[in-house]
C-alpha cells in the first residue's frame, strides 16, 4: 500500500435533459481508487457514465456531487498531468505523425533536442518507425491508434485514462494492440483506467476491475484479478485462473444485461 | 511495417508518363476554347453583326494597341489597387471576424443576428451609398470590394471554428495547451479549410465590387474603361476590358491554389494507407 494516485470519491452527476427542463442521475455515489502502476479496467453496460467518469479525472467535467483527487490534490480545472487516449484515434489531421507526438512536448515547452529523442523512442515503442513523415488519413485504423498512444506515452503522464480504445478495432488487431499495451503500460509504470464493455478485455488486462451498473450507475463491484503476467491475450482462457476471474465479473455483470436484448 | 520506402518510391519513368497524360489532357481540355474561338471569328459579320460581338483578331489588336500607346496602364494599376485592397481588408475582416465570434458563443449570441441581416443586404445596392461616403476616389470601390468579400470569409471562418470536434480541443487542454496554443494548434488549422474556401469564393466578388463602383462613378479604372467603350460603341474595347479583368481573377485564383496546395497539404494524400499492422 503506497497510497492512491487517482482517488474517486462519491462521485454523483446529473445531466439536464435536453427540452424538457428536468435532471437525469446519471451516477450514484461512485467511489474506488487506484494504486501506482495498477491497470484498473471500468466496466458497465452502454450509458451507465463510464465516459463522464474518466472526463471527471482529466478535470474536464467537475462531478455534482464528491470529487476526485490526483495525489491527494482535488481536481478542480483541466488536470494536465494525466494522458488520454479517446475511442478515436484523434490524432490531429494537419500534422504528421512526428508533429502528433511531438505536440504535447511542444506545448510543455520541452526543449528541442530533448523532444526529438523523446518522440523517437514513443513512436519506436508503439512500433510506427519509419511513419514518423506520415499523416493520420495516410495511416490505417490501428497505426493510428498506436500514434494517439505514443502521444499520450510521450510526455510520461503518471495516469493514462482510456475510453474504450479498442472498441473501434477488427478482432486481430485489437488483440496485437492489447498485447503492446499490456508491455508499455508495464514499461512505464503509469496507472491505467480502462475503459470497456468488454469482459474479457477487462480481466486478461487489468490487476482490478471495476463494475458499474445501469442508471442511475452505482458500483456493484471492485474485483481483483490477482493472474500472473505477462498474460496471453491472444487465448485469453489459457491463462491459469482466468476462467475463475472471468466468472466473479460475470457473475455481477449479467444481471445488467438485459437478457430478452431488447434494446 | 518496416515497407515506408517501398510505399514512399515513385520510378522516374511513371513520373514522366503522368506527365505526359497530364499534357494530353490539358490539349484535351483546351479544344473547347479553340473552336469557340474559331467560331466566334467565322460568325462574326457573317451571323451577327461585327459592332455587337467584335472578332477575337480585333480584340486581340485592340489588347495591343491599349499596352503599346499605354493608355490602359494607369485603369490597370487604379483596379489593380482597389482589388487588392478590397480583398485584403475584407478577408482579413472576415478572419477575425469570424474566428471571434466562432470561439466565443456570447459575443456570437449578441452579433449574429446583426451580421445575419447585413448577410441578406443585396450588397451592391450599397454602392451609391459608397460613393456618397467615400467619394468617388478608390476609397469607395475598396470600401464595396471588401464588404463583399468580408460577409463570404466571415461566414466561412465562423462555421469554420464552430465545427471544430469538441473532443480534441479537449484532448488538446489536457496534453498541456493554453488559449494562445490552442488557437495556433487546433482552431485556426482545423478552420484552414473553410477559410481558403472563403477566400477562393471572394475573389470573384471582390471583382464585382470593384466594377461595380467603377461603373457607378470613378475617375479612373477598368469599370470606366468598360463603360466608356461601350458608350462609344467599341465591343473590342469592351471585350478588352473584360479580359484584362479575367486576367485578375486567374491570377488570384492561381495564387489562392497555390496558398490552399501549401496550407492544405495534409488533405490530399499522396500514399494510400498501407494495410494494418
Ligand atoms: N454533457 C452532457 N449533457 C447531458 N447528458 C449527458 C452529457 N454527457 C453525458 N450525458 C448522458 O450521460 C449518460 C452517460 O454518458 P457516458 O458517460 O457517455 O456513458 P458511457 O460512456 O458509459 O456509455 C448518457 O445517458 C448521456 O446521454
Ligand atoms: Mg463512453
Amino acid at each position: 500500500m503506497t497510497g492512491q494516485v487517482l482517488a474517486f470519491d462519491g462521485i454523483g452527476q446529473d445531466f439536464a435533459t435536453p427540452g424538457s427542463g428536468g435532471r437525469i442521475r446519471v451516477l450514484d455515489g461512485i467511489s474506488f481508487d487506484a494504486e501506482p502502476g495498477q491497470f484498473v479496467a471500468v466496466i458497465g453496460p452502454s450509458g451507465c457514465g463510464k465516459s463522464t467518469l474518466l472526463q471527471m479525472a482529466a478535470g474536464l467535467l467537475m462531478p455534482t456531487r464528491g470529487n476526485v483527487k490526483h495525489h491527494g490534490r482535488t481536481i478542480d480545472s483541466v488536470n494536465q498531468a494525466v494522458g488520454f487516449v479517446p475511442q478515436q484515434a484523434q490524432l490531429f489531421p494537419w500534422k504528421t505523425l512526428q508533429e502528433n507526438v511531438e505536440l504535447p512536448l511542444v506545448l510543455r515547452s520541452v526543449p528541442a533536442e530533448q523532444r526529438r529523442a523523446q518522440v523517437a523512442k514513443a513512436i519506436e515503442a508503439v512500433g510506427l518507425k519509419g511513419f514518423e513523415n506520415y499523416y493520420p488519413n495516410q495511416l490505417s485504423g490501428g497505426m493510428q491508434k498506436r500514434g494517439s498512444i505514443a502521444r499520450t506515452l510521450v510526455y510520461r503522464p503518471d495516469v493514462i485514462l482510456m475510453d474504450e480504445p479498442f472498441g473501434a478495432l477488427d478482432a486481430q488487431t485489437r488483440m496485437v494492440m492489447q498485447n503492446d499495451l499490456q508491455t508499455l503500460s508495464a514499461e512505464a509504470g503509469a496507472t491505467v483506467i480502462f475503459v470497456t464493455h468488454d469482459i474479457t478485455e477487462a480481466v486478461v488486462l487489468a490487476d482490478r476491475v471495476v463494475i458499474l451498473s445501469q442508471r442511475p450507475s452505482r458500483l456493484l463491484a471492485n474485483i481483483a484479478i490477482d493472474l500472473p503476467r505477462p498474460r496471453d491475450v491472444f487465448e485469453p482462457f489459457k491463462n491459469p485462473g482466468f476462467e475463475q476471474a472471468y466468472d466473479a465479473v460475470w457473475s455481477v455483470f449479467r444481471s445488467q444485461i438485459d437478457i430478452r436484448g431488447a434494446h | 511495417m518496416n515497407d515506408a520506402a517501398s510505399v514512399d518510391a515513385a520510378p522516374a519513368a511513371r513520373k514522366w508518363s503522368r506527365r505526359f497524360a497530364a499534357l494530353g489532357q490539358f490539349g484535351i481540355s483546351l479544344l473547347p476554347g479553340i473552336v469557340l474561338l474559331v467560331f466566334w471569328q467565322w460568325a462574326s459579320g457573317r451571323l451577327i453583326k461585327e459592332i455587337y460581338v467584335s472578332k477575337p483578331t480585333a480584340i486581340a489588336a485592340r489588347l495591343y494597341e491599349l499596352f503599346a500607346s499605354g493608355e490602359i496602364i494607369p485603369h490597370l494599376i487604379t483596379t489593380g489597387q482597389e482589388l487588392v485592397l478590397g480583398y485584403v481588408i475584407g478577408v482579413a475582416g472576415g478572419v477575425i471576424g469570424g474566428y471571434a465570434l466562432g470561439r466565443s458563443p456570447r459575443l456570437a449570441r449578441i452579433f449574429e443576428p446583426y451580421v445575419m441581416a447585413f448577410y441578406g443586404i443585396p450588397k451592391i445596392a450599397l454602392a451609391p451609398l459608397f460613393i456618397i461616403w467615400f467619394g468617388i476616389g478608390i476609397g469607395s470601390k475598396v470600401a464595396l470590394a471588401s464588404i463583399m468579400v468580408f460577409f463570404l470569409v466571415f461566414y466561412n471562418v465562423f462555421s469554420g471554428v464552430r465545427s471544430v470536434d469538441r473532443e480534441l480541443v479537449n484532448l488538446t487542454l489536457v496534453m498541456g495547451a493554453n488559449q494562445r496554443q490552442l488557437t495556433w494548434h487546433v482552431y485556426l488549422p482545423a478552420a484552414s479549410p473553410y477559410i481558403i474556401l472563403g477566400m477562393r469564393m471572394a475573389i470573384p466578388y471582390s471583382v464585382i465590387g470593384v466594377i461595380v463602383g467603377e461603373f457607378t462613378s470613378s475617375i479612373q479604372g477598368l469599370g470606366l474603361f468598360i463603360h466608356e467603350a461601350s458608350s462609344t460603341y467599341d465591343p473590342a474595347g469592351v471585350f478588352a476590358g473584360i479580359i484584362l479583368l479575367l486576367g485578375f481573377v486567374l491570377i488570384a485564383n492561381f495564387l489562392a491554389g497555390r496558398l490552399e496546395r501549401r496550407l492544405l497539404r495534409w488533405k490530399n494524400p499522396t500514399t494510400q494507407p498501407p494495410s494494418d499492422i
